[in-house]
């Protein structure tokens, strides 16, 4: 091995010194600093967090993520549509199928495809279905952070029910990759609904379980209520989205509001819940409630399910026409949105990804101002982000 | 603005509410019953959990319906397939035909260390050569051992379920794995 040059020398110094300046932007000489993360429960991953204490009191917090960047945005302008569809799966995790969707609508919006109404409504059930499994395990990993560990492991045992059904109708629990341009990859197997049907019956006994055991439960309405207060309008200014704006008071969802074309939310009969509270505890229940109604607007459209194709008329090799579409929707964690932009060629020109959480944690440096450490926790618990979701 | 930081007291505490949630949990276990009591969990080596028959475990290969088209290396996203092929003259079917040309498989390897899970060789390949296995219990000590050659995936294909009765008002047709 050769001695290093004096160029090289010089840039590993440089890189060096940069490397401490970020560091020395987090760490401070007043007070103390506490690393939060990255290797930490309740960060879902790997996010670090730096806090800036006085005594037990937070001065000010600094999220700072990219520890698990895996740059997606530049993978996909280098794969096909289909392939593309399998990155997406990862980006949220707990709710993969959720992920496919927008992006999936935002290529047959360049296409000027729609699926057949058979596909459709199956899309909108597994869609339900992935916000089930990720927001159930939400409520239990709640339970986790605030001291109560039971509800840790009835979450992973009644979501397992619905990732067996996303198993046995798409082939992967975690990763399904079933959603094609113009429709699904394949139809429902027999016998599905019905088991689907006794799935969601056993989630609002969970539901009911853990409105017992946690949310009812007033150790934990101590530690959440008026915890972490995002007033509306800050919720609004920040670019929160899903249960954490409804949380605050906010009554706005996307798929009552602005339902891309593709989704049949305007057939059946729902209803967008929301507190008045805007803080911790309010986040928690509307969640709860979600799950609940998620539930039923499952059953509904198992009822309503028509006959016909799940795959509409396309061509065997895909290229999407010049153009450029956004279509958002309202994801298990908020608003995910996709801008696609095609060049008509195999692969797209651009992908650029609006996730939830990205926007969803921004608000920590604000509300965490002030609170004791130990609610620096149930904020972020509550605010709920997945890491995989901020980095991408 | 400001909620009360302290609930009003309820007639029965949080406490007792939630042991009594976690002992009729307890008891649910104990008896097998048909509103899904009984235990959850299985002793995993000595019993086994059925994996759904669409379940994507592992792929497997049928050799004879192989053409060496690399189809499914091509659409890989991560390029784990590798594939090498030759072509040789097979005898002609009829008496005084021309001989035909044929491409006889040299190697078809899948890194599995690699593999996404995705299904999209599979689907792509025309010829009904691919298959997915629910099978899982693949797992190696050294990761060079995951790289599964043709013999291997060929061993898979004898794990392949028959495709699943599709739901009432399907019009899919329902295809047949070929044997």
């Amino acid at each position: 091995m050769t001695a290093p040059t004096e160029s090289q020398q010089l840039a590993y110094i440089a890189q060096q010194a940069a490397d401490s300046r970020v560091n020395l932007e987090f760490e401070t000489d007043e007070g103390m600093t506490l690393n939060i993360g990255p290797q930490h429960p309740a960060t879902h991953g790997t996010l670090r967090i730096v806090a800036k204490l006085d005594g037990e009191q937070v001065i000010s917090c600094e999220p700072s993520p990219g520890y698990m960047h895996r740059g997606y945005e530049k993978l996909a302008e280098v794969r096909t549509y289909t392939q593309v569809n399998t990155l997406v799966n990862r980006i949220d995790w707990l709710g993969s199928f959720a992920n496919e969707v927008p992006f999936i609508l935002a290529a047959e919006k360049l296409m000027e495809i729609e699926a057949p109404p058979r596909a459709q409504h199956i899309r909108a059930i597994l869609f339900e279905l992935s916000r089930i499994a990720n927001i159930a395990l939400f409520l239990g990993d709640l339970g986790a952070q605030l001291g109560g560990v039971t509800a840790v492991f009835y979450a992973f045992r009644d979501r397992e029910f619905v990732l067996n059904q996303i198993e046995s109708v798409t082939g992967g629990r975690f990763h399904p990759n079933f959603d094609r341009i113009g429709g699904l990859k394949d139809d429902l197997p027999k016998g599905w609904i019905a088991e689907t049907k006794a799935a969601m019956e056993k989630l609002r006994d969970f539901c009911d379980e853990l409105e017992t055991l946690l949310i009812g439960n007033e150790i934990f309405q101590l530690r959440t209520r008026g915890v972490g207060v995002i007033p509306p309008e800050v919720a609004l200014s920040y670019g929160l989205s899903g249960a954490n704006l409804r949380g605050s008071g906010v009554d706005w969802d996307l798929r009552r509001d602005a339902c891309p074309p593709g989704l049949p939310y305007d057939k059946i009969d729902w209803k967008v819940w929301t507190h008045p509270d805007c803080d911790s505890f309010s986040r928690s229940w509307v969640r709860l409630q979600e799950v609940r109604e998620s539930t039923f607007i499952v059953d509904q459209l198992l009822d309503s399910i028509p006959a016909g194709p799940v795959m509409a008329k396309v061509p065997r090799i895909i290229k999407v026409p010049e153009g450029e579409a956004y279509v958002e929707t309202e994801n298990p964690l908020g608003a995910m949105g996709y801008y696609v932009v095609s060049k008509g060629d195999l692969v797209p020109f651009r992908v650029k990804i609006r996730s939830a959480s990205f926007s969803n944690v921004s608000i920590v440096p604000w509300v965490c101002r002030g609170v004791y450490v130990p609610d620096v926790i149930t904020i972020l618990a509550s605010l709920y982000f997945i890491l995989g979701d901020i980095d991408r | 603005m400001m909620p009360p930081r302290r609930p009003p007291k309820p007639k029965v505490p949080g406490l007792i509410k939630g042991l009594g949630v976690t002992f009729g949990e307890m008891v649910k276990t104990l008896k097998p019953d048909s509103r899904g009591g009984g235990p959850v969990t299985v002793f995993y080596p000595h019993e086994k959990e059925e994996p759904a028959p669409r379940a994507r475990g592992v792929i497997s290969l049928h050799e004879e319906n192989c053409t060496a088209c690399m189809l499914c290396a091509r659409e890989c996203p991560d390029w784990c397939i590798f594939i090498e092929a030759h072509k040789y003259l097979a005898p002609p079917r009829r008496e005084g035909g021309k001989p035909r040309q044929k491409n006889a498989l040299d190697r078809f390897d899948i890194d599995f260390g690699l593999c996404m899970y995705c299904g999209i060789c599979v689907e792509v390949c025309p010829f009904e050569a691919l298959f997915w296995s629910p099978e899982f219990e693949y797992g190696e000590p050294k990761i060079a051992d995951l790289l599964h050659d043709k013999t291997k995936l060929g061993m898979w294909f004898e794990t392949v379920p028959e495709f699943e009765p599709y739901e009432a008002g399907s019009e899919v047709k329902v295809k047949k794995v070929p044997r």
